[in-house]
């Protein structure tokens, strides 16, 4: 028994697919965007489509209710990077943003609607502590105390531990590479920020912002959906790339040079990944070249890997609701998860990381039933 | 000098001489005193420093006239921390 | 229109097994599915006034208490809430199924309804006028809201105001008083003829129970009130009765820190929060008499305009 294709990505894939819904249709439409927290991004895709003032009351509410919270989101957003500017702004180091703070503050369509919880930057790895020491200078302080969490960020991983803001409480991740020291790709992150691109026209009082080259940006938003262990946001993230792509696929070289970069980062999988996904579930227009250019090389798995990992991902990336579990969803998403943590993590080092996170650190499951 | 922070619309209620005002870019909502909210006021139309405030807002303040810019220099300074105000290069 | 009491036990069982009983809270939907029978028997008790709608279509909240599988269903058995394939509460002992589903409730709407301004502050109506009890826990408004509530006032709710944004209007939420630890006795001596829940230990919390709200406050449950007096109370054994006016910009603060969506409405909050307190009296309130408390709370309500 195969899940049928979810009415949120239909609708996701074509907003005019909302347009004939009766109540239950509706219903189901804004449980599945909210177990999938997409709500706002709903929203934005109904309300571009001219299709919001059409739709019945009761789920217009909530999407106007969404749009509040997504306002407000936006404000808390631009004044926190503001004062991480300030922060910085001694260690002339450029303000390199990444993922959702990066989309919202580059005014890019992924960014519409995109709520997320922690700022990301990109710093280089040698002045990691100067980073560090400027932001607890100006009240960060790192929220990570128990000794094993502490060794697996700063030995293990990409980024120090999260920082949380001593009075208001949000949290910037700094990063210095977009995938672990341990893992087998290597994408370098010098050229990664070489290539950076100025934030034009942020407004007024933000600091001077850079965010990754459109090809970077679409790869490490690969990488961080196709070797992340945790798929609750898959469809959101793999909504992302669409967006990214259909954002940048008119400029000029932007497919031509795709499967290249990707190559030169040693992120074929990935991208091979996301481009066959993102087709499947919402039609991106990728050109056929791109996709067999993408699919060479070390891009394309072997046939029984590609297979299983089709089984695995598409239901990994349906929303994270009920209504589109289906027997295989539970044991699927456990694989995933086990299969990005090695990724990111030799074998050797990942029994002991699973083991500890299961029994000491306390986490906020999805219910799988 | 200073300014307004560019943003801040300083919108504001006020009863018996305590306000609440909002605060556009934080997002948050300060209890200020009258006399804040006159300084704001006062300097919404264009930059200007303690001096000339004082000039424009004497009388307003139960102050001797000598001591007002101090006092409205300190006060610009609390709500700069509140990035209401900010300093404007001449 | 069609109320819980109407609906035989068997169905009532049938719809919260399968597609989910509908029940309306004031402005909101809320479909509800559970398999634990204690939650059942709390909604036959404290919710059959409630209006019921038909299973299907358009539900503002869905929401599912379960017994928690594997061995914690019969060892330490346990329920757990669940919306939409997340769970973001730890799963609680199952004997608190009903304290966690008024709880639950309560959430989806200071979560997410965000067309009104949410304060956590009772809120009841008597002759035209409503009176608004914010306070943390602890305070006592619990005790003087469901005295009140027995008293004649009509029960708007007595955890959560809504402030309609676009015209400051208060919009009922009527749901059962829940009453902790003493209040609970408090109220039975106060009340003899009130129904009341059973009573759930050890919850963290303490001792809870729900005291079912009249008929007539869910019967009005469309009529919006009109904001008259916010009392902070403050229960204190031996104190004297005194109702002392509170500035207005320091109420107004007051009140923004008591709120649970305040932050989230930024200016729009700012300017609803504004009029509420342009349009009403706040005072701070001390007691340690409920008679007295009830008797003063009537002469406010009963004042010319």
């Amino acid at each position: 028994m195969s899940a049928s294709p979810a009415l949120l990505a239909r609708v996701l894939r074509d907003p005019g697919a909302a347009a004939g819904l009766d109540p239950d249709g509706w219903d189901l439409l804004l449980r599945q965007a909210l177990g999938a927290d997409m709500t706002p991004i709903l929203l934005v895709l109904l309300e571009d489509a001219g299709l919001l003032a059409a739709a019945p009351p009761a789920p217009r509410a909530h999407l106007e209710w969404a749009r509040i919270a997504a306002d407000r989101h936006l404000q808390a957003v631009r004044y926190e990077v503001r004062q991480i500017g300030r922060a910085l702004a001694d260690t002339g180091l450029p303000l390199i943003l990444l993922k959702g703070a990066a989309y919202a503050m580059a005014g890019l369509a992924p960014g519409r609607g995109r709520m997320f919880s922690d700022i990301d930057i990109l710093v280089p790895k040698e002045r990691l502590p100067e980073v560090e020491a400027a932001l607890m200078l100006h009240g960060w302080f790192s929220a990570h105390h128990d000794a094993y969490d502490q060794r697996y960020y700063r030995d293990w991983m990409h980024e120090i531990p999260p920082m949380e803001h001593v009075k208001r409480g949000n949290v910037i991740d700094v990063h210095h590479a977009i995938l672990p020291e341990t893992a087998a790709a290597r994408p370098d992150p010098a050229k990664l920020r070489a290539a950076a691109v100025p934030v034009a026209d942020a407004g007024d009082g933000l600091p001077a912002m850079r965010v990754l080259a459109p090809h970077d940006m679409v790869l490490h938003s690969a990488v961080h959906l196709f070797s992340d262990g945790e798929f609750n946001h898959g469809l959101r993230d793999l909504f992302d790339i669409h967006r990214l792509l259909l954002q940048f696929g008119g400029q000029a070289g932007f497919w031509a040079e795709l499967a290249p970069r990707a190559r030169e980062l040693e992120l074929e999988r990935p991208l091979f990944y996301a481009l066959r996904y993102a087709v499947r579930l919402f039609n991106t227009p990728v050109p056929d070249t791109v996709l067999a250019d993408a699919g060479s090389g070390r891009g394309r798995p072997g046939r029984a890997l590609l297979a299983l990992m089709d089984r695995l991902f598409l239901r990994g990336l349906a929303p994270a609701h009920p209504s589109c579990a289906d027997a295989l969803t539970p044991l699927a998403l456990s694989m995933l998860y086990v299969r990005g943590n090695w990724l990111r993590m030799p074998p050797l080092l990942l029994s002991r990381h699973l083991f500890h996170k299961a029994f000491i650190t306390p986490r906020a499951g999805q219910v799988q039933q | 000098m200073w300014r307004v922070v560019p943003g801040q619309s300083l919108a504001f209620r006020e009863w018996d001489g305590e306000a609440v005002l909002y605060n556009d870019l934080s997002g948050g909502t300060h209890l200020l005193d009258g006399g804040a909210v006159e300084v704001l006021q006062a300097l919404r139309p264009a930059p200007a420093n303690a001096v000339a405030l004082a000039t424009a807002l004497a009388g307003r303040f139960d102050c001797a006239a000598d001591e007002l810019p101090a006092v409205i220099e300190d006060m610009l300074a609390g709500l700069a921390g509140l990035d209401l105000v900010e300093p404007f290069p001449c | 229109m069609l109320t819980l009491a109407d609906l035989p036990r068997r169905e009532l069982a049938a719809r919260l097994a399968g597609p989910g009983l509908v029940l309306r809270t004031g402005p909101f939907t809320n479909r509800i599915r559970t398999d634990v029978p204690l939650l059942l028997d709390g909604l036959a008790l404290l919710y059959d006034d409630y209006p019921v709608a038909e299973p299907g279509g358009f539900a503002d909240f869905s929401l599912s208490l379960h017994r928690a599988g594997g061995l914690r269903r019969w060892y330490r058995p346990q329920v757990h809430f669940a919306q939409e394939g997340v769970a973001p509460f730890k799963p609680l002992p199952l004997d608190q199924a009903f304290a966690m589903f008024e709880w639950v409730m309560n959430w989806c709407v200071t979560h997410r309804a965000h067309s009104y301004l949410i304060i956590h502050a009772a809120v009841l109506e008597r002759h035209g006028r409503a009176l608004i009890l914010p306070a943390p826990p602890g305070s006592g408004k619990s005790t003087l809201c469901a005295a009140l509530v027995t008293r004649g006032w009509r029960l708007l709710s007595d955890e959560m105001t809504l402030v309609r944004l676009e015209d400051g209007a208060l919009l009922p939420v009527p749901r059962p008083v829940s009453l902790k630890n003493g209040s609970i006795d408090v109220i039975r001596d106060f009340a003899p003829d009130a129904v009341l829940g059973k009573p759930v230990e050890n919850t963290t919390k303490g001792t809870i129970a729900h005291l079912k709200p009249p008929r007539d406050s869910i019967l009005r449950a469309a009529e919006p009130a009109l904001p008259a007096f916010i009392v902070f109370p403050r229960y204190e054994a031996g104190a004297a009765t005194s109702l002392a006016p509170l500035p207005k910009a320091r109420a107004f603060m007051q009140v923004a820190e008591n709120a649970f969506n305040y932050q989230v409405l930024g200016a729009a909050g700012f300017t609803a929060l504004g009029r509420l307190i342009d349009t009403s009296s706040q005072y701070e309130f001390h007691y340690s008499r409920l008679d007295e408390a009830m008797a003063l709370f009537e002469r406010l309500a009963a004042q010319p305009a």
